[in-house]
């Protein structure tokens, strides 16, 4: 078919194919060649990888996340160090999304990271179990808490933030204390928020407490008027809110606008100071949240909140304080293992026994998550719009 | 149940105003402006700056306050639509539809992910808020806000009303939507009169948007998005190219989400929305008030 | 009499008359517009075999893989808004029914990955019937919003449905076994160890060239490909020149439904989990840009169009904050001033042979025109030739 003017062209291109591929053969960190030394040298740095939201809805965390850690790392190489060596840390965006966060967990594979002290949103790090598992990285997850986590029965998954089920058991605790006869409960739609509100209502309906109705809206939308008319109406004592806080504070003004009387309760995602501005003033004595304690809620904390402003150039945020306990906690771990090795890490995480951190002492339960989740209850503080501490649930 | 209709007017009444726009300009330049939606969404963003200047505005001068915003807020869109119009979809008015509606994606993009860089991704909360004192009346709760809304809007659709039906402008407007050439041969001048429909469009958006940074009380970026898939079931639902419609449609939109995710549930509400949408345009493409229109060659 | 005539034209052979001069064959080597394609696909298919040589880190294989699932996502639209004009706002709706259908197969009813390839076409043809049969009969405009509508019920219901896993979407998706053998257990060839994840990307790469690439342009060049582009330029005319307009556009539709739901089997296969939040309507938008940048209608285009947009946030994550309002700028840019985009469907590479046209052999009857037209007056300036009527009258309207 070809003329006859084509017949060199493709004996040329077939030599160049042929070319590349011996060439290309001996490429070091290709496959034929020498494999990259993908655990890092022995003399470097340690590298620690955080995969966090930097772009897209969830952006403004990746800098919380990303400036506790970094306090921490300072922390550890002032003191010396791990096991003789400085650490570092290596961060990517994973953009709360899951291709995006497959990609990225690829590259610090790649760059020889050890350990694993990122994920925010559970949808994004699910992918990056597998992939981290084949690499032999250890992960100590500091905010994503979804119970498809632990289940995926990975070994070297550990979650520091409490459950889902821990949460609402909190949340169930305070109702209970309050006197509440009946609960209602809204999520959002999300995975985070859906997980807990089923959580909720299963433990109510064990408990005995009447679940008044379960409801659900739509994210990103401003007009709540049916569910908030749907709460004046049934009138629950308690309703529990899984959402985050841009949809909380409407529906909780609303809810009061059209008659609601009883308790707003928010999960925590909710509990930022956003909140108070949002829903607007009178209308934040009938709110609550169930909240892991922060640095402003401990005493003697004012070091480390002065220790991360000047680090970072802005006050805390939420899951700061995990971030700094998760990188302090693998380097504990490695410190007590003596090695960088995956199983003698994981090892030593499991073997952590009441290691302090801002949520409480620590020990890790065969599920790999935390064992008693360190949720406390916080209220709205009517002069500054912050979230405080209310009740610690303990007494 | 009383209360679920008048849930759904007052969301209605939001609808109507975008959807206004949308038919206005798909009337004139059968163009669906994909970026309807943003500028309801910078309308409110602008009433947001404006008012963020002032420090603080006394409770009781809020309502004053408010409406002199909306009349800024609304001359301050009517322009961008102007200036969107003449940038990038004049040039392309005799390119075939698919490049125009591309652009308008574009343009939408342009729109939310240039407040975003500016404002940040998190919502930002309205700095005036209408007072949520509420009253009772035949077993609805009924707030004074919401009536000012309700209000407000009637107030906005009957001058509208007035312009495309009394006035010279108006005329134009519906001459050009029957036949551009002929208007232009009978003295229209077209490019004049097409910046004016996008001025009057864009402004009502604009004002919705400031109302509903009002009444909701919080604005994001992304905020235009839904509300302009919203609007253009309304306007479809009309008839659209045809006014009374794109005001009819909103209001009954509204009813239909309002009793919709009532009975479904609050996530089912955006399914509800465009099921609504889909069965319309299968069986009735023309929407309640529109005529059939005649495809020339 | 008149059967005769009917039996004539009946067996009448229909026989196209001999060209007047031989026009040469078409061009062909490398130096024509074809050949030279022909060469740099060959080469293309040459790097991509070559790439884990070069580079076999993590990283890159899994970058690679996605943007190679990206082009095959992009030739479907290719079909559904560059061949036949319909603008499709909800294509990534299509993507999530084979990413679904495929997980919720693999993961719950335990089936090999192959055997929910049938089911992922099967579901995917009846997406695009149940999207497309209703709303190809409306206009453009309403097609696009309706599309979209299309695009967000299919992403609600699967935030919505617990059988789709809900909001957290399904993860633990297994890749692809064969027999006793799947990609995870790895290959060993000549002395090189090809892991599970570099033999995937062979496989993806396979997939996308052949069928995507290879398969989508000869299509195009067919006769489904000609009555589609019929249909983009001008409908009307092609109904009256006698295609079912409505059955084109739902082939077309269905066509790129259908890729659709194979790059997202692939694609669910990748990233071992899948959620909603990866179905919204910001990527069906994105999918659309990489068409229309690369260039509506031209395969190498939307190749380039899909590499931009799938590899530009990976080597740009710096910027990744300003990547929207970049791709929109950009969209409303292409559009107004380089419509076709980057590289236009019907594009000539500026560099290659132009042909030249033979000579025409001259044949007699010109040659004894030639002789008459020496011995005529000159032609009179600023008239054509053929306007000449003989009417004195006339010649003084042509004057004027």
């Amino acid at each position: 078919m070809s003329a006859p003017s084509a017949r060199p062209a493709r004996f040329i291109t077939a030599l160049l194919a042929a070319g590349t591929i011996a060439v290309t053969a001996g490429c070091s960190g290709g496959l034929a060649g020498g494999s990259p030394d993908a655990s890092g040298s022995a003399e470097g740095p340690i590298a620690l990888g955080m995969l966090a939201p930097f772009s897209g809805s969830e952006s403004a965390f990746g800098a919380y996340m990303e400036n506790g850690a970094q306090l921490a790392i300072q922390e550890i190489n002032e003191a010396g160090g791990v096991l003789g060596q400085q650490l570092e840390l290596v961060v990517e965006d994973d953009a709360c999304d899951a291709t995006a966060s497959v990609a990225a967990a690829n590259k610090l594979v790649t760059e020889g990271i050890v350990a694993s002290v990122g994920g925010y949103c559970s949808g994004a790090t699910l992918p990056t179990l597998p992939i981290f598992d084949q690499a032999g990285i250890p992960m100590v997850i500091p905010a994503a808490n979804s119970n498809d986590l632990p289940d995926a029965g990975l070994p070297g998954v550990f979650l520091i933030n409490g459950t889902g089920t821990q949460q609402a058991q909190s949340a169930l605790q305070y109702a209970q204390e309050q006197g509440a006869a009946s609960v209602a409960v809204i999520d959002d739609a999300t995975s985070y928020s859906a997980d807990l509100a089923g959580a909720f209502v299963e433990q109510a309906t064990e408990a005995g407490v009447e679940v008044a109705f379960e409801a659900t809206v739509t994210p990103g939308e401003n007009d709540y008027a049916s569910v908030a008319t749907q709460l004046a109406q049934e009138a629950p004592d308690v309703v529990y809110w899984t959402g985050y806080y841009q949809e909380g504070a409407l529906i909780n003004r609303q809810s009061v606008d059209a008659g609601f009387t009883g308790t707003f309760m928010v999960a925590d995602g909710s509990v930022d100071a956003s909140f108070a501005e949002i829903t607007g003033e009178g209308y934040t004595e009938n709110v609550v949240g169930t909240f892991t304690q922060t640095p402003d809620m401990l005493t003697g904390a004012e070091t480390w909140i002065a220790d991360y402003e000047e680090l970072a150039g802005e006050a805390p945020g939420p899951y700061s304080t995990q971030a700094y306990d998760a990188v302090r906690i693998v380097a504990q771990a490695i410190e007590d293992a003596g090695s960088t090795e995956f199983d003698a890490v994981v090892a030593a995480l499991e073997g952590l026994d009441g290691f302090e951190t801002f949520a409480g002492p620590l020990t890790f339960t065969d599920a790999h998550t935390r064992d008693s989740g360190g949720f406390v209850i916080v209220s709205i503080d009517p002069e500054s719009g912050e979230f405080v501490l209310e009740d610690d649930l303990l007494g | 149940m009383m209360q679920l209709i008048w849930n759904g007017l007052i969301v209605g009444s939001f609808y109507s105003l975008v959807a206004l726009g949308y038919s206005m300009v798909y009337g004139i330049i059968k163009l669906l402006n994909f970026a309807h939606g943003d500028i309801y969404m910078l309308g409110s963003f602008v009433g947001f700056v404006v008012l963020s200047s002032f420090g603080g505005i006394p409770a009781s001068a809020s309502i004053p306050a408010l409406l002199a915003i909306l009349l800024l807020a609304m001359v301050v869109t009517g322009l961008i639509g102007v200036g969107i119009e003449r940038v990038a979809y004049r040039p392309l008015r005799r390119s075939p539809r698919l490049a125009v509606l591309i652009t308008a994606i574009g343009v939408s993009f342009t729109l939310e992910y240039g407040i975003r860089q500016i404002f940040g991704p998190n919502p930002r909360a309205f700095p005036v808020r209408l007072s949520s004192e509420s009253f009772d009346a035949l077993g609805v709760r009924v707030s004074v806000s919401q009536l000012v809304l309700v209000i407000v809007a009637a107030v906005l659709m009957f001058v509208l009303a007035h312009i495309v039906e009394r006035t010279r402008e108006g005329r134009a407007m519906r001459a050009i939507a029957l036949d551009p050439q002929a208007a232009h041969l009978m003295g229209v001048n077209v490019n004049r009169v097409i910046a004016t429909v996008f001025f009057i469009g864009s402004a009502l958006a604009g004002a919705a948007g400031v109302m509903a940074g009002a009444y909701y009380g919080s604005i994001d970026f992304l905020m235009g998005f839904v509300i302009g898939l919203k609007a253009f079931t309304a306007a479809v639902i009309g008839g659209i190219g045809n006014l009374y419609g794109a005001m009819l449609g909103g209001l009954l939109l509204g009813l239909l989400e309002s009793f919709g995710s009532a009975w479904l549930g609050g996530e089912w509400r955006d399914v509800f929305s465009f099921l609504v949408l889909i069965l319309i345009l299968t069986f009735k493409p023309t929407g309640l008030l529109g005529n059939r229109v005649v495809e020339r060659m | 009499m008149a059967s005769q005539l009917d039996q004539a034209l009946k067996h009448a052979p229909l026989r196209a008359p001999a060209p007047l001069f031989d026009r040469g064959k078409p061009d062909s080597g490398p130096r024509s517009q074809r050949g030279f394609m022909r060469i740099l696909g060959i080469l293309a298919v040459v790097l991509l075999a070559a790439l884990p040589f070069i580079d076999a880190s993590a990283y890159t294989i899994s970058i690679a893989t996605s943007a190679l699932i990206y082009i095959m996502l992009c030739m479907g639209l290719n079909v559904v808004v560059g061949y036949a004009g319909l603008l499709d706002l909800g294509y990534i709706a299509f993507f999530a029914v084979g990413a679904y259908i495929s997980g919720i197969l693999t993961t719950v009813l335990d089936w090999p990955m192959w055997a929910a390839v049938p089911a992922t076409i099967l579901a995917c043809i009846l997406a695009g019937i149940i999207i497309g049969g209703p709303t190809l009969r409306l206009r453009s405009d309403y097609l696009a919003i309706v599309t979209l509508g299309f695009g967000e019920i299919i992403r609600i219901t699967a935030n919505n449905l617990d059988v789709t896993g809900g909001p957290s979407g399904i993860h633990g998706i297994p890749t692809w076994s064969f027999g006793d053998w799947s990609f995870r257990d790895g290959l060993e060839l000549f002395g090189i160890r090809f892991s599970g994840t570099i033999l995937f990307y062979y496989f993806v790469a396979l997939i996308v060239v052949t069928l995507g690439i290879i398969g989508l342009s000869r299509l195009a060049r067919g006769r489904m490909g000609r009555a589609w582009k019929a249909v983009r330029d001008d409908e009307d005319a092609a109904e009256a020149m006698g295609i079912n307009t409505y059955a084109t556009k739902i082939s077309a539709y269905i066509i790129g439904a259908v890729w659709a739901g194979l790059a997202g089997q692939l694609m669910a296969t990748h990233l071992t989990a899948i959620s909603p939040n990866s179905f919204q309507f910001l990527y069906s938008a994105l999918i659309l840009m990489a068409v229309v940048l690369g260039g509506m209608g031209s395969t190498p285009g939307v190749i380039i169009g899909a590499l931009f947009v799938s590899l530009a946030p990976e080597l740009l994550r710096e910027f990744s904050e300003w990547r929207f309002l970049i791709f929109g700028v950009l969209l409303v840019v292409v559009m107004l001033f380089r419509p076709s985009g980057l590289w236009p469907a019907t594009a000539v590479l500026p560099w290659l042979r132009a042909r030249k046209p033979r000579a025409w052999p001259a044949t007699a009857p010109i040659e004894s025109l030639r002789d008459d037209a020496r011995n005529e007056p000159a032609p009179r300036e600023g008239r054509p030739e053929a306007a000449s009527t003989g009417d004195p009258a006339d010649d003084e309207e042509v004057r004027r």
